[in-house]
C-alpha cells in the first residue's frame, strides 16, 4: 500500500496526457480532400504533393479510402452538413445522386474549369446536356478487355471480334492450353459481378433502365445476356464466385488465366513489371467486343467536385484546376498509370510509348457507356449484384433471377 | 508424457502458425506472396514493405492507437469501479440492480454495426468527431459493460469483514474504497485494465467509421486501408499486422496471466 | 433523497450516464425508425407500422441469416468450448516447456479480428492459398474453403475456432486448477478409472465454467459481422450472411434504414432474452 501515492500520480499523468493529446489541434488554411485509395490515391498524392510546393501555406489534408467507403463519407457528411470537406472525388455514377440533391458546388458559378475533356466524361460531369458544370473529369477510367496475344497467337485465334468469339476462343484454349485456365471475371455478389455484367448486357442489346427510367430486365435481350455469361462459368477457375480485383490481376499477372473480361487500366501498370509479372508484353488490352449490338465498355470516369457546403470553395477549385491541368494530367499518367481525363493527351508520344493501350483506350472512350443516370443506382446496383451471383451459383434459373431483380429495382426506383 | 508434450507441442503450432506465415510474408517481395508456394520463409527477404510504411509514417498511427487505448482503459476504470462495487454491495430499490446488469448485457449484444450511425450523430453533436477523444468516448460501449461484468466478480471476493471493520472505526464510503476495497482488488483491476486495453488497440469498426482524417486513424484502420478494390498490399498488410500485434504478443505473458485471474477470481 | 440513495446514485452515476448516452438515444432512434420507412433518418421518414416486421418475417434472405446466425453460434460455441476442454486437460499436467506452449497457444486471441481476418482469406485461397498449396503437397484435393456454400460458413466456423479456443482453455484451464486435488486422489484410491473420475467428478465441478464459457462465446458469435464482412462479404450467394450482415446489408447498401432498424431490433430483443437469463445466473451466484 506504500506505493498507492505514486501509482495514483503516475495514473493521473498518464490520464492527463491522453486527454491532452486527444484534444482537437488549432487550424490554419486547411484543404480537405476525400479520394480514392490505390493508383488513384497515388496520383492524388502526387498532385497534392506538387501543390502543397507551390502554396505552402496551405494546410493539405487527405482522405485515402476505397470506393464504397468514400461514397458513404460524402454522403454521410453532404447529409449532416459538417462543412468538413472541400475537394470531393467521385465516380461518374454518383454524380446524378449528388447533383440532383445540391451536394456540389455549381463549377461554372465558381469561375469554371476549362479544358479538352473526354467527350463521355465531360457528358456525365453536367446535370443536363448544357447544363451547368458540377464536376470535372479527373481520370478518364473505362472498363478493357485483356487477353494473351501469345497463346492466341500460338492457336491461330484472333482478335476477339464479338462474344461468341471469345467464348469460341476460351473453348479452344480449354482443349489445347491444359496448364492455363480459359477465362476469368470478378464474381463477387454486388459492383464486381455488374460491373463485369454490363458490358455483355450491352452488347447484346439490353439496359438496367430504359429511357423512360424503367427497370427493363425483363426481356429476351437481358435474358440472352444472362445465359451468355452463365455459360461462361465452365470456362473459369474454381472459387470464381468469390473473385475480386486482387484475384483477377493475380491470375492473369501469374499467367494463369489467359482472357479476363473486365480489366481496368489502372490494372495493366503491373503487367509489365518484370518483378512481379510472369506475362510481360504479352497481354493486349482492347474495347470490349460487341455482339448484337456494338461494344458498350463500361465508363467508370472519377471525377473531382467541390462540396456545396466547403467552407474552402476557391482554394477547392484552384487545386481542381491544378489537377486537371495538361501538364499535371500527363505527370499523372506517366508517374502513376492513371488514364487522363484529357482526349488530346491519348495521342502524345511520350504516354504511348509508356502505356501501349492507349489508342485502344481513346477508342474505348468514344464507345463508353455510362452506367443508367438515376439517382437510386447503388440500390439497384445492390439487388442486381445479389440475383446475378445466385443465379451464378446456380440458386436461381437466370430468367427468375432476372424477373426478380426486376420486380425489386421497379420497387426501389418508385421510391 | 511424452504424447502430452508432443501434442501440446503440435497445437501450440498450429495456433502460431498464420502469425508466423503473416511475419514472413512482410519480409516477402510481392513475386513470392502471389506464387503459392508452402515455403514459409522468404528466399529474397526484402525490406520494401516496412520502408513504405516508414515512408507513410506510421508511427504516428501508432501513437494514436496508444492514446485512444490508454484513455480507454482510464476512463473505463474510473466509472466501472464504483458502479461494481455499488452492484455487488448495496441494496437498490426495485431491483433497479439486475434491470441494470441486463441493461449492461444487453449493450453488450448489440451489434456494434447497429449502433454506429446513431452514435456517429450523438459524437457529432458533442462536437467530438474526428478526435481521438470521441473514439474513447464511443469505446465505453464495449469497455464499461466488460468492465463492470468482470469487476462485478472481483469485489464479490472481497471479504465484507475488511470493510465492516473499517466501517465501525467511522470510514465513509469513499475511505473504505480507496484504501481498502481497490488494494484488495489489485490484481482483479490489472487484469480487467489489461483486457479493456486489449480490446481498445484492437477495435476497428468505430475507430473506422468516426475518424474521418487519415492523421487521426489506427492502426486496425490503416491495416484495413491496405485491402483496396483494385488489389491487396499483402505485404504491407503482413507488416502493419505484425506491428500491431507485436506489443499485445509481447505481453501475451501479462495477458494470460490477467485473463487467468480474471476467470479464477471472477467465478470462485 | 436520503444518505445511501445519494451515496448509490454516486457509485453508479457516472458509468450509467455513459451508457445511457451512448445507447439509449441509438436504441430508441432504432425502435423509432423500426416502424417508418426511410433512406437516411428521421427526417423524411414515413410511418409504416409493423410493415418492416411482416416483410422481415416473409423475407427469404432474413430467414436465412437467422437461421445462419444460430448454425454458426452453435457450431463456434460447442467446438471452442469443447476444444478449451480438450486443450485446458492437455495442459493440466506439468511438462517441459508448458509455461512458453501455453503462450503459444494464447497467442492468437490477443490479434485483431482485422488481421486475423486478412491472414485466414489468404490462406483460404482456392489456387494459391496456404491450406491449399500444402494439402496438395501430400496428394490431397484442394478444398474449397469459402466458395462452396455448404463449406463456406464452416471455414469462418474454423477461424473462429482458431482465435477463440485460448479464450475457453483459459476458463475451463482455471476450472480445472480449482478442483482439490484430494477429491480426485481419493476418487483414484477407490479404483475408479480415469473415465470414470472424468465423468463424475471432473465434469460436474467444473459445470459453472463450462457454463460460463459457453454463454460468453455464444454472445459473442451471436454478433458475428467482422469475420464475415472481410473474409466472404455473406457471399457465395447467402452462404455466409448472418443476421449482422444482414443489417449492414440493409442499412448501407439497401438504404432501407426503416427494414435495418426492425431487424436491428429483433436482434436485440432475441439478445435481451438471452441476457436476462445470464444475469439471474449471474446474481444468483453472487447470492450463494
Amino acid at each position: 500500500m506504500r506505493g498507492l501515492p505514486v501509482r495514483r500520480s503516475i495514473l493521473a499523468l498518464a490520464a492527463a496526457a491522453s486527454l491532452a493529446s486527444a484534444l482537437p489541434a488549432t487550424a490554419q488554411e486547411r484543404l480537405v480532400i476525400a479520394g480514392r485509395d490505390a493508383a488513384f490515391g497515388q496520383a492524388l498524392a502526387k498532385m497534392v504533393e506538387a501543390y502543397q510546393a507551390a502554396n505552402p501555406g496551405v494546410r493539405i489534408e487527405r482522405l485515402e479510402l476505397p470506393g464504397g467507403a468514400l461514397y458513404e463519407r460524402i454522403a454521410l457528411n453532404a447529409r449532416e452538413r459538417t462543412r468538413a470537406l472541400d475537394v470531393v472525388m467521385l465516380d461518374d455514377i454518383w454524380a446524378p445522386e449528388f447533383m440532383a440533391n445540391g451536394w456540389l458546388a455549381d463549377i461554372d458559378r465558381l469561375g469554371g474549369v476549362q479544358g479538352a475533356f473526354v467527350r463521355s466524361a465531360d457528358a456525365v460531369s453536367r446535370r443536363t446536356a448544357d447544363g451547368p458544370r458540377f464536376a470535372v473529369p479527373f481520370v478518364g477510367n473505362v472498363a478493357m478487355f485483356a487477353y494473351r496475344t501469345d497463346l492466341f497467337a500460338r492457336h491461330g485465334l484472333a482478335r476477339p471480334a464479338s462474344w461468341a468469339a471469345v467464348r469460341a476462343a476460351a473453348e479452344t484454349l480449354r482443349e489445347k492450353e491444359p496448364g492455363v485456365t480459359p477465362l476469368a471475371f470478378r464474381g463477387m455478389r454486388g459492383n464486381p459481378i455488374v460491373t463485369g455484367f454490363l458490358p455483355i448486357l450491352g452488347a447484346f442489346g439490353g439496359a438496367v433502365v430504359d429511357a423512360q427510367g424503367r427497370a427493363a430486365l425483363d426481356n429476351e435481350a437481358a435474358l440472352a445476356a444472362l445465359t451468355y455469361f452463365l455459360s461462361l462459368k465452365p470456362l473459369t477457375p474454381r472459387g470464381i464466385e468469390t473473385w475480386n480485383a486482387t484475384e483477377v490481376r493475380e491470375a492473369m499477372e501469374q499467367g494463369r488465366v489467359a482472357i479476363a473480361i473486365e480489366y481496368w487500366p489502372g490494372w495493366a501498370g503491373t503487367l509489365d513489371d518484370a518483378s512481379r509479372s510472369r506475362v510481360v508484353g504479352q497481354v493486349a488490352l482492347i474495347p470490349a467486343p460487341g455482339e448484337t449490338r456494338g461494344p458498350a465498355p463500361m465508363l467508370g470516369a472519377w471525377m473531382l467536385g467541390v462540396a456545396a457546403d466547403s467552407p474552402n470553395a476557391a482554394r477547392a477549385l484552384d487545386f481542381i484546376r491544378f489537377a486537371t491541368s495538361p501538364e499535371q494530367q500527363k505527370r499523372m499518367a506517366i508517374e502513376t498509370g492513371n488514364p487522363p481525363a484529357l482526349a488530346p493527351l491519348y495521342a502524345d508520344a511520350d504516354l504511348v510509348r509508356a502505356y501501349r493501350w492507349y489508342p485502344a483506350q481513346a477508342e474505348a472512350l468514344e464507345l463508353a457507356q455510362p452506367r443508367p443516370r438515376i439517382t437510386q443506382w447503388n440500390r439497384v446496383e445492390a439487388i442486381l449484384g445479389e440475383h446475378l451471383q445466385l443465379a451464378l451459383i446456380g440458386q436461381m434459373q437466370p430468367r427468375e433471377a432476372l424477373a426478380e431483380a426486376n420486380r425489386q429495382i421497379a420497387r426501389a426506383l418508385a421510391r | 508424457m511424452r504424447a502430452r508434450l508432443a501434442g501440446a507441442f503440435a497445437v501450440a503450432a498450429l495456433s502460431v502458425l498464420p502469425i508466423v506465415w503473416m511475419a514472413a510474408t512482410a519480409l516477402k517481395p510481392p513475386g513470392e506472396y502471389v506464387s503459392g508456394s508452402t515455403a514459409l520463409w522468404p528466399r529474397a527477404p526484402t525490406l520494401m514493405h516496412l520502408e513504405a510504411l516508414a515512408a507513410a509514417r506510421v508511427w504516428r498511427l501508432g501513437l494514436n492507437s496508444l492514446v485512444v487505448t490508454l484513455g480507454t482503459t482510464l476512463v473505463a476504470l474510473a466509472a466501472s469501479l464504483p458502479a461494481a462495487y455499488a452492484l455487488a454491495r448495496l441494496s437498490f430499490p426495485r431491483r433497479l440492480d439486475m434491470a441494470f446488469l441486463v441493461f449492461i448485457l444487453v449493450v453488450k449484444l448489440t451489434p456494434p454495426i447497429v449502433l454506429a450511425v446513431p452514435l456517429y450523430q450523438v459524437l457529432r453533436g458533442l462536437g467530438l468527431l474526428d478526435t481521438l477523444g470521441g473514439l474513447i468516448l464511443a469505446y465505453q460501449i464495449y469497455a464499461l459493460p466488460f468492465a463492470i461484468w468482470m469487476l462485478l466478480g472481483f469485489v464479490r471476493d472481497v471479504p465484507v469483514a475488511y470493510e465492516d471493520a473499517a466501517r465501525i472505526d467511522g470510514a465513509g464510503t469513499a475511505r473504505i474504497l480507496l484504501d481498502i476495497v481497490f488494494p484488495v482488488m489489485a490484481p482483479g483491476i490489472a487484469a480487467t485494465a489489461i483486457l479493456v486495453a486489449v480490446a481498445a488497440w484492437n477495435e476497428f469498426l468505430f475507430a473506422f467509421l468516426f475518424m474521418q482524417s487519415p492523421s487521426g486513424f489506427t492502426l486496425p484502420t490503416a491495416i484495413a486501408t491496405r485491402i483496396n478494390e483494385d488489389e491487396t498490399l499483402w505485404g504491407q498488410l503482413s507488416a502493419l499486422g505484425l506491428l500491431a500485434s507485436l506489443p499485445i504478443l509481447c505481453l501475451v505473458g501479462i495477458v494470460h496471466r490477467a485473463l487467468t485471474r480474471g476467470f479464477a477470481g471472477g467465478l470462485a | 433523497m436520503g444518505a445511501a440513495r445519494l451515496r448509490l446514485l454516486l457509485l453508479i452515476g457516472p458509468a450509467a450516464a455513459i451508457l445511457c448516452l451512448l445507447s439509449v438515444y441509438p436504441l430508441a432512434r432504432l425502435l423509432v425508425l423500426s416502424f417508418t420507412d426511410s433512406d437516411h433518418g428521421l427526417a423524411g421518414a414515413r410511418f409504416v407500422g409493423l410493415e418492416n416486421y411482416a416483410e422481415l418475417a416473409a423475407s427469404r434472405s432474413f430467414r436465412v441469416s437467422a437461421r445462419n446466425t444460430v448454425w454458426f453460434t452453435v457450431m463456434a460455441t460447442a467446438s471452442e468450448v469443447l476444444a478449451g476442454l480438450g486443450l485446458a486437460l492437455l495442459f493440466d499436467r506439468a511438462f517441459p516447456g508448458r509455461r512458453a506452449l501455453t503462450l503459444a497457444l494464447v497467442a492468437p486471441f490477443v490479434l485483431s479480428t482485422v488481421v486475423v481476418s486478412a491472414v485466414w482469406r489468404a490462406w483460404f485461397h482456392y489456387d494459391i492459398g496456404f491450406l491449399n498449396v500444402a494439402l496438395r503437397s501430400i496428394g490431397l484435393p484442394g478444398v474449397p474453403w469459402l466458395f462452396d456454400p455448404d463449406l463456406a460458413l464452416g471455414s469462418i466456423v474454423l477461424v473462429d475456432l482458431w482465435q477463440n479456443a485460448p479464450f475457453c482453455f483459459l476458463i475451463l484451464a482455471a476450472g480445472l486448477r480449482a478442483i482439490p486435488p484430494e477429491v480426485t486422489e481419493a476418487a483414484r484410491i477407490d479404483g475408479a478409472g480415469a473415465w470414470r473420475r472424468f465423468r463424475d467428478i471432473t465434469l460436474p465441478l467444473l459445470a459453472p465454467y463450462l457454463f460460463i464459457a459457453a454463454l460468453m462465446r455464444s454472445l459473442d458469435s451471436f454478433k458475428l459481422f467482422d469475420k464475415v464482412y472481410a473474409m466472404t462479404g455473406g457471399g457465395p450467394g447467402n452462404a455466409t450472411e448472418t443476421l449482422s450482415m444482414h443489417v449492414h446489408r440493409l442499412a448501407f447498401r439497401y438504404f432501407e434504414i426503416g427494414l435495418a432498424s426492425a431487424a436491428a431490433i429483433v436482434m436485440i430483443v432475441v439478445a435481451a432474452l438471452l441476457a436476462g437469463l445470464y444475469a439471474r445466473a449471474l446474481l444468483k451466484e453472487g447470492a450463494r
